[in-house]
């Protein structure tokens, strides 16, 4: 009975870590459309979040690595407190991350919290370094936004050479609507890499439970569609203050370079789902969208906030693995019943309405998202 | 150690792949942007001709777009 309570509680915190994953990188996929005024911020938002369910449900290949390829656990409570540790360091680093207003990596906060709490409770041999981590993570987050920043640079570069003659009217015009299409595709790529991750993280708690068999891995309806809805919900609620950073801190940009960053960060976020990496979205976009910057002029690219940026994703994997490693010791010393789960949910709850308590005072809203140009002070 | 432990056949159909659709599909919005808007223009000033020659090429430019999207997408569900 106790081992089915905390089934439960990782299923739900692994459901609000999805809703806290869409929330926070809202950002990744509707900046550009907004900053771009290629639609209106509730609007992009709500178009994201309907293709963001749409997309969770066309490929399970990077749930299967997330849940197979990164680390295991034993079929037993402290398999099951251990992802639900991973969870929450996961949790705790997208809140800071939020509360700061840097767009950290959420994909890497889990693998980082999973891998943490994994290494504290079942020891090193049950953490898969090299080909998973290495090979399967960290070597295509190093590719991915480079590649993306390349296939950004050089569609911008086409894009001018094709459509630099026509009057400006028609072509923003044009490329706003293209921008519809490549936010839309955005926001697909988004749903199936992202949402799949919790998919692969509930599926791990189910093999621990022993629910499912590890030498029969499947992810159940249920798993997908409940993961399905809240990514999409959190992408709907938004991440304001996040917006305002990747939206025009970054560079000033214009409708063709909206259009080029969200369709190149599209383009390898799918290609490298279909391969099964679980790939930082953010990092993608990001790379995306300062190689359309960077091709069109280096010094329309505000460097130093690019940098801010980058440092924020390597403390990622780290910061949330000793968040995730320190969670578990925490949620151990009440045993192995649901009472640490149980403490531990609560204190992180308490903390999340902190936060959200003292951003909401200090008035980031919808409204306030700028357009174009330098960022509201 | 590295070239072992890492699928580069992966990763390189991620590299080609992004690099063939990323720059093909927005080059051809592009070309399917240029097309439209000229075939308009021409339209506007009795040159028929043109107008017929750049409509082509706007259709081409956004049949290659959403023939992508789809081949993409089909391709991915069948995972």
């Amino acid at each position: 009975m106790g081992s089915e309570i905390i089934v439960v509680i990782v299923v739900a915190t692994a459901l609000i870590f999805d809703f806290t994953n869409g929330f926070h990188d809202t950002a990744n996929v509707v900046a550009t459309s907004i900053s771009t005024r290629a639609m209106p911020p509730r609007v992009a938002v709500g178009y994201a979040s309907v293709l963001n369910f749409v997309g969770a449900f066309i490929s399970l290949e990077v749930a299967a690595t997330v849940a197979k390829d990164v680390v295991s656990v034993n079929s037993n409570t402290i398999g099951l407190l251990a992802v639900f540790a991973g969870l929450i360091g996961a949790i705790a680093w997208n809140l800071i991350t939020w509360y700061f207003g840097l767009p950290s990596s959420s994909s890497h906060a889990l693998i980082g919290g999973m891998v943490g709490a994994v290494f504290v409770a079942e020891g090193h041999e049950n953490v898969f370094f090299q080909e998973g981590i290495l090979g399967k993570v960290m070597i295509p987050a190093l590719v991915a936004p480079v590649l993306a920043f390349v296939v950004g640079g050089l569609a911008i570069v086409f894009l001018y050479r094709i459509t630099g003659r026509l009057r400006p009217g028609s072509a923003t015009g044009g490329f706003r609507f293209g921008q519809v299409i490549s936010g839309g595709l955005l926001a697909l790529a988004h749903g199936t890499n992202d949402a799949q991750k919790t998919m692969g993280v509930i599926t791990l708690a189910l093999v621990a439970n022993g629910t499912i068999a590890e030498n029969n891995f499947h992810v159940p309806d249920w798993v997908v569609v409940s993961s399905a809805t809240a990514i999409a919900l959190g992408t709907y609620v938004g991440g304001w203050r996040i917006i305002k950073t990747m939206g025009s801190r970054i560079h000033k940009m214009d409708s063709a370079q909206g259009f080029a960053a969200q369709g190149s960060g599209a383009t390898v976020i799918l290609a490298a789902s279909h391969v099964g990496f679980p790939l930082s979205t953010t990092h993608t976009i990001s790379g995306a969208v300062i190689g359309s910057g960077a091709a069109k002029r280096l010094s329309a690219v505000r460097w130093g906030v690019a940098g801010n940026i980058v440092v924020a994703w390597i403390l990622t994997l780290p910061a949330a693995a000793i968040i995730g490693g320190i969670t578990f010791l925490v949620t151990r010393a009440f045993g192995t019943g649901a009472l640490g789960p149980v403490v531990v949910s609560t204190a992180i709850v308490i903390g999340a309405v902190v936060l959200f308590a003292r951003r909401s005072r200090e008035g980031v809203a919808p409204g306030v998202v700028p357009a174009t140009g330098s960022p509201p002070s | 150690m590295i070239a072992t432990i890492v699928d580069w056949d992966a990763i390189l159909q991620v590299i080609w792949v992004s690099l063939l659709a990323g720059v093909g599909v927005t080059a051809a919005y592009g070309f399917a942007l240029l097309g439209t808007t000229r075939a308009l223009e021409s339209g506007r000033a009795g040159n028929t001709g043109g107008a017929v020659a750049y409509g082509v090429v706007g259709v081409i430019g956004m049949a290659i777009v959403i023939g992508a999207i789809v081949f993409g997408i089909l391709i991915l569900t069948g995972d």
